[in-house]
């Protein structure tokens, strides 16, 4: 069948009412969590999991990916009114964003930036149309050691590529694994690392974690810089979107170019907050009014907001065909997707074809419904900022402990969720990445199986991993992600050398 | 760094860096313990549980040790404030009323523990001209528990622990009924 037949499956699966409504809602929760602080996209599709259990697996997903979606949208308000970054990916947007809106254009720079992020997200999903069948066809030849191979490049990559510390990523991560390995061994039975506790029988949850690290963590992290909002007023008129809209075919070089960084920081590991500033500071090089940026330059808010927006979605293809999620949320999403009885990774789209066409429709349709219930809500959002920090972050505890009980129906995942709470303070003001912590606690126990079931096939011989070509490329590609920092200084310091060297036969 | 008493450094990044450097070490100590616990080498059924945790116990320590290590090497440079006095007395202003609320919790359920929570935070804020009137303090607090009762228990049918006294309001409701 042809991807255009599901699609349009799809999109019969999804346009009843309740599937609408079920999106407004799902983008007014997300547009929600993404503007206040200490909840974000992650922790936001954590707290909303407990609910989504007794729903079909499609409501579910259309209900969680539309509060991403609505959450990306909603980092933008709160970066450009208020030049608070709701979500990490949107801090590349406060740079222009907010100068913007002290000018008095935040109506423009929110249309511009909602605009640009729609047809970023439109990019990543036409992407997700067109590939996924073909790369969930290719993974279907996979077996445990492809699939440990490429959760090795998944890890790995995070380690090479991310701007904090490798080690520190290392020690995150390691957690992570640590985690997933907590409760009972899937292969065996046995208890493992529960050390008696009955408490730890169950394991912990990867929900704990993240309401934990990233909402209690939030808070604490905003009470310490003292923050307090002022922001800019907005109102958005019909005049307003169509003036900026005239402008935008302007930047047609800018949006494409945003939007492949952002298609390709999705499917690789990088992310959405990578995505952003890495295609702000691109569009900052090459720009004619490059000595604008940072003073209210409509092409920075157009580069990050669609690079942004590109990798969000994007990120949900190597979540849906080889269950490997791109970003901190759609690892959230992964870990529902597995609590709902589905297995992400190619035979999800053989098995579960109207899921898997069902979520891909919802996405066109939600950003579409998306942009609509944003550009109309702003004002709304706006204000619910400003309600007193004093009232805003009990609420906001509340909800997160709330949300932590609800996992298990345990206290205990509360008190575990104030421990991570703090260890998530700890870890942002130190430079610890969280994302790796949270795709390494959701998909531990996956990369655990793929692991020993290869050395089941080899009789523990690590060289299975280079046993075929297939294998051993993607193995070597993972060492070579993980050395990347040394091997760049390495060619850095070759051609530092040459070019000195060159120089100096020069001046001779 | 400012001079005055108020922002004045309360620890060197340093030590934190070190703290949390040995906290982690000791996560990792602790994963191999378990893992040998359960058998590390290669049973009648292939690999052992803990065959595969082991060597994630062993990275994690390695890592650690080699944060304790850098953070030693650079050990100047990071004597750097990590907190301020008075930031660091924002940040337990809140912490310890969420570890009050939720070591509460188990004993007073959760509306109870929450609408407390809520109203004390309303109440303790003095940063205001003008502070909360008591009207307002329980509207917000009630209502907030009132809406987390309808949205979880009733609607998604996630029962929220409501501990012995929601447990005896609940029991006394149904008689009543």
């Amino acid at each position: 069948m042809s991807e255009f037949d599901s699609l349009l499956q799809g999109m019969n699966l999804i346009l009843t009412p309740g599937h609408i409504g079920l999106m407004v809602v799902g983008v007014l929760l997300g547009i929600l969590v993404g503007v206040l602080p200490g909840l974000g996209a992650p922790n936001g599709v954590a707290l909303l999991l407990p609910l989504t259990f007794t729903m079909s697996p499609v409501s579910a997903i259309i209900l969680l990916s539309c509060m991403y979606w609505g959450a990306l949208f909603g980092g933008s308000i709160t970066s450009i009114l208020f030049n608070i970054p709701g979500e990490p990916s949107s801090v590349a947007t406060t740079f222009d964003g907010y100068p913007m809106a002290r000018d008095g254009r935040a109506a423009e720079a929110l249309t511009a930036a909602f605009s640009s992020a729609l047809i970023g997200a439109l990019a990543g999903v036409l992407l997700l149309t067109f590939l996924s069948t073909r790369i969930a066809e290719f993974a279907m030849t996979f077996s445990s050691p492809e699939f440990f191979a490429v959760y090795l490049l998944a890890f790995c990559t995070f380690i090479g590529m991310s701007k904090n510390p490798p080690l520190k990523t290392v020690v995150a991560m390691m957690i992570g694994f640590a985690m997933a390995a907590v409760g009972m061994d899937t292969v065996s039975g046995n208890l493992r690392l529960t050390f008696d506790q009955p408490a730890l029988m169950t394991g912990i949850s990867f929900e704990v974690a993240v309401i934990g690290l990233f909402g209690i963590g939030e808070i604490l992290c905003t009470v310490e810089e003292g923050l307090v909002f002022r922001g800019e007023h907005a109102r958005i008129t019909p005049m307003v979107i169509l003036r900026t809209w005239a402008k935008l075919p302007r930047y047609w070089f800018t949006i494409l170019r945003s939007t492949l960084v952002g298609c390709w920081m999705g499917i690789t590991p990088g992310g959405p907050t990578a995505a952003s500033f890495m295609s702000y500071s691109i569009a900052r090089k090459f720009s004619k009014n490059r000595d604008n940026f940072g003073k209210g330059e409509l092409e920075g808010v157009i580069a990050p907001e669609t690079a942004d927006h590109a990798a969000g979605t994007s990120a949900l293809l190597p979540m849906l065909t080889l269950g490997i999620p791109g970003s901190a949320t759609a690892a959230v999403m992964l870990g529902g997707l597995m609590i709902w009885g589905l297995h992400p990774g190619p035979t999800l789209f053989a098995e579960q074809h109207d899921f898997v066409w069902g979520l891909i429709a919802s996405m066109y349709l939600g950003n579409v419904v998306s942009l609509l219930v944003v550009l109309a809500t702003v004002p709304l959002f706006a204000s619910i900022l400003r309600i007193p920090f004093s009232i805003i972050a009990p609420i906001i505890i509340m909800v997160c402990a709330i949300g932590a009980y609800s996992v298990h129906n345990s206290m205990f995942d509360v008190m575990l969720m104030l421990g991570f709470g703090a260890l998530g303070y700890l870890f942002k003001k130190l430079g610890y990445p969280i994302a790796p912590l949270v795709l390494a606690a959701v998909l531990g126990d996956k990369a655990e199986d793929a692991f020993r079931q290869s050395m089941l096939f080899s009789d523990g011989q690590l060289g299975i991993f280079w046993s075929n070509p297939l294998v051993g490329g993607l193995t070597t590609a993972a060492l070579a992600m993980l050395f990347w920092p040394i091997i760049s200084a390495g060619i850095k310091a070759a051609f530092g050398w040459r070019n000195r060297h060159a120089i100096k036969a020069k001046t001779l | 760094m400012s001079n005055s008493s108020h922002s004045s450094s309360l620890v060197g990044t340093r030590w934190v860096e070190l703290g949390l450097a040995l906290f982690t070490l000791v996560i990792g100590v602790v994963v191999m313990f378990g893992s040998v616990e359960q058998g590390i080498g290669w049973g009648d059924s292939g690999p052992e549980p803990g065959y595969f945790p082991f060597y994630i116990g062993l990275l994690l320590a390695t890592a650690s040790l080699a944060n304790g290590v850098l953070t030693l090497i650079r050990w100047k440079p990071l004597s750097i404030s990590f907190v301020s006095r008075g930031e660091f007395r924002q940040v337990l202003s809140v912490f310890i009323p969420i570890a009050l609320f939720v070591c509460a919790m188990p004993f007073t359920g959760i509306y109870l523990a929450s609408a407390v929570f809520i109203a004390w935070f309303m109440w303790r804020d003095k940063s205001r001209a003008k502070p909360y009137g008591k009207w307002m303090i329980g509207a917000v607090s009630l209502g907030a528990v009132l809406a987390s009762y309808l949205i979880f228990d009733l609607w998604f049918r996630v029962p929220l622990d409501a501990g012995p006294l929601g447990d005896m309001a609940g029991s006394f409701w149904r008689s009543l009924k």
